[in-house]
């Protein structure tokens, strides 16, 4: 029997690369292709890198030659950027999704579509559910631009997985990834001297491990469910104690000076929020994992908590209460 | 060390007559074995309600010694360490306390409910417990022991101060005590310090999906079908419970087999008695109401003191609900029912207590 033929968008991002090797090393697959017009950051022996822009229309004729019987869509780009303009990054998102969905219509031997979407789609909102369940989008109309892109690119899966019924189409809604080798929103955020917050708001907040967000990755490839799936690490922790045991400084801003303030950050050249990460930690978000533990039937290894505790251990500064705390706790050893 | 010893001793002998005026007022509050109970809480707590002339001598003392091992180069933590010794034991452990949840060291459920938060503010409620409202609280045992279970009550009195006395009344009375959750309504999680407060001590948006799940994993969950009809109604009005929304708390009870217990709470009406409101206001802060009440918004923030009217708080016997099974919760006819059932059960209630209390601020 042939091995499984899989082709990979936006290969040359961590999870990416990191899905390309699990692949490679597994003999099941018989032929792994990447997608992407950036060098993959891991080395990777025998996937084909195939150097095209997804909103090429090219990809309409390089697609079907591949003979591939799964798609894996890991191009959504969740931040602007150095280089990434928000334009960009709509156009990425929301045209390139398009776009390889219509190369998708024009290979028959397609059985199966993972997109590696974002729980973006469901906002932060005060009135939020704790933890939001796949059903429970579209109760708030959308706030930001990445997330109307992120529900346009499930109305075009959702319209496309209509007219293919024999094509299995999981979308799956992937909460912030945090881990040591990653480069994102939030590890930046956490690196920075001292983190804006919002004064008198202190959110819950859900990640995924980045070991984990690559592994829930290949386990609905191997095994994918119709529909949509959320992925996160357990369980939640309260920014506050984030910055804690990141070791740094909280610096509140009240909310109507928040957005400002940020602003003029970002014109000195310190850093950049986006809109949707504003609000995350404004109101924050959670979401419930039943799904992906009992239906992929993949449990995360990390919970939220350890996730931060292990990328605090890496990658953040000393933590300078810490000896304190030993020396005079009662009993603690401290002190004569 | 000995000195350590000396300041400790002081304190407790400080301590005597404070807590000999406790007791005398709860003689006059509630009944015989919560009386026991809270002679030793008031016992272990001595550092954080008293802070008598020994602490603060201690806390000088502290600082000297701590200076003085800094000045012999000592480093951060071992100069802290000799002042510490300074200090008496519970002092110690507070201050140890204090920098540990300033490390990130502190838990938080899912549900982001901070369980030693909650235990620090208990001295305060329990301030307002006994001796603001004086509550007596009827009936404590009949809540479950363990397993999930939906109290209901009325609800009164602007701010939401009833839910805090039914926590501290269970906490207080019942032989297990557990921390309820309860259902909140979704403004006040984007106010600024209430969204904090609210959270880390156990409230949670008010959503049928969110009662659903917290009872699914067996906690106890507070609600007040009434909402801001029952919060935001006048004086003239007062102890006459307001529609109990569309049923939606009947319908997750029964879908998740959760026993219902009816809770009547007698004295939040006088807290804050409302005279008016002024909806243009209101509608400027996306409030649900703005209150009038003699004292508010006339003297500022010093309106916001409650009045001290005397309470009592009666946990009625629980109805089940396990006995329709979970499609129960499809029968509309059954939810209004049981949601009407419940809803005379507390207006009954709350009648024979307001009798059972006599005057509404004197004892």
């Amino acid at each position: 029997m042939a091995g499984r033929r899989v082709l990979i968008t936006g290969v040359g991002s961590h999870v990416g690369a990191g899905l390309a090797a699990r692949l490679e090393a597994d003999p099941g697959y018989e032929y792994v292709g990447g997608v992407d017009t950036r060098t993959p950051q891991l080395a990777l022996s025998r996937t084909e890198l195939i150097d095209v822009d997804l909103r090429d229309p090219a990809l309409v004729r390089l697609l079907p030659a591949t003979q591939v019987d799964t798609v894996v869509h890991n191009q959504i780009v969740r931040r602007p950027g150095p280089g990434m303009s928000p334009r960009a990054m709509h156009e990425i998102n929301v045209i390139g999704t398009l776009q390889l969905l219509a190369a998708c219509e024009r290979a028959p031997t397609i059985r199966t579509i993972v997109i590696r979407g974002s729980a973006g789609i469901y906002g932060a909102e005060p009135h939020a559910p704790q933890f939001f369940g796949e059903r429970m989008t579209g109760e708030v109309p959308p706030r930001t631009r990445f997330q109307r892109d992120v529900a346009e690119i499930e109305t075009t899966f959702d319209s496309y997985a209509r007219r293919h019924p024999e094509v299995t189409c999981t979308m799956l809604r992937y909460q912030p990834a945090i881990g040591p080798s990653l480069d994102t929103q939030v590890t930046r955020y956490l690196s920075l001297p001292t983190c804006p917050t919002y004064l008198g708001f202190d959110p819950r907040l859900q990640f995924v491990h980045e070991r984990d967000a690559v592994d829930a990755l290949a386990a609905v490839v191997a095994r994918p469910v119709r529909g949509t799936v959320n992925v996160a690490a357990r369980g939640t922790i309260g920014l506050t104690r984030m910055i804690r045991l990141a070791g740094r400084q909280r610096l509140p801003i009240a909310a109507p000076l928040f957005s400002t303030a940020v602003t003029g950050l970002r014109r000195a050249g310190a850093f950049e929020l986006s809109e949707d990460f504003q609000r995350l930690l404004r109101y924050g978000r959670a979401v419930d994992i039943t799904r992906l533990t009992e239906e992929v039937g993949f449990t995360p290894r990390h919970s939220t908590l350890s996730a931060v505790e292990e990328w605090a251990r890496q990658r953040s500064g000393p933590r300078p209460l810490r000896p304190l705390v030993a020396a005079i706790a009662p009993g603690g050893g401290g002190g004569r | 060390m000995s000195d350590a010893a000396g300041g400790r001793g002081g304190g407790s002998a400080a301590d005597g007559p404070a807590r000999g005026a406790r007791s005398t007022a709860g003689s006059s509050g509630a009944g015989g074995p919560a009386r026991g109970a809270r002679a030793t809480a008031g016992g272990g707590r001595s550092s954080g309600e008293d802070r008598g002339r020994p602490d603060y001598v201690g806390a000088i003392s502290f600082l000297r010694r701590f200076r003085r091992g800094l000045d012999a180069g000592l480093d951060l933590p071992d100069a802290f360490a000799r002042g510490a010794v300074e200090l008496p034991h519970d002092a110690r452990a507070s201050l140890a306390a204090l920098l540990r949840r300033l490390d990130g060291e502190y838990a938080e459920d899912d549900w982001g409910f901070d369980e030693e938060l909650a235990d620090l503010a208990e001295p305060f409620f329990e301030f307002l417990y006994d001796r603001w409202w004086r509550v007596q609280a009827v009936g404590a045992a009949r809540v479950p022991a363990h397993g999930r279970a939906l109290l209901v009550a009325n609800h009164a009195g602007i701010l939401p101060w009833d839910a805090t006395m039914i926590g501290v009344a269970l906490l207080r009375e019942h032989p297990l005590p557990r921390h309820p959750r309860f259902l909140v309504l979704d403004w006040a999680f984007d106010l600024p310090f209430v969204s904090i407060a609210m959270r880390k001590l156990g409230g949670v948006m008010a959503s049928p999906d969110n009662a659903r799940a917290l009872l699914e994993q067996d906690h106890l969950v507070a609600v007040f079908p009434e909402g801001v009809k029952g919060t935001g109604k006048d004086w003239s009005e007062r102890y006459r419970l307001q529609r109990f929304g569309r049923g939606g708390f009947v319908e997750v009870a029964l879908r998740t087999g959760a026993p219902i217990v009816p809770v009547a709470v007698v004295g939040s009406e006088e807290i804050y008695p409302k005279l008016g409101e002024l909806r243009p206001l209101a509608k400027l802060l996306g409030a649900p109401y703005f209150p009038v009440t003699p004292t508010f918004p006339w003297l500022g923030p010093l309106g916001m003191v409650p009045l001290p009217s005397k309470w009592r708080i009666e946990f009625c016997e629980p109805i089940d609900t396990s006995r329709y099974g979970p499609e129960a919760a499809d029968d509309r006819a059954l939810v209004l029912e049981l949601s009407a059932r419940v809803r005379d059960t507390i207006q009954q209630t709350v009648y024979d207590n307001l009798v059972a209390r006599g005057g509404a601020f004197l004892p």
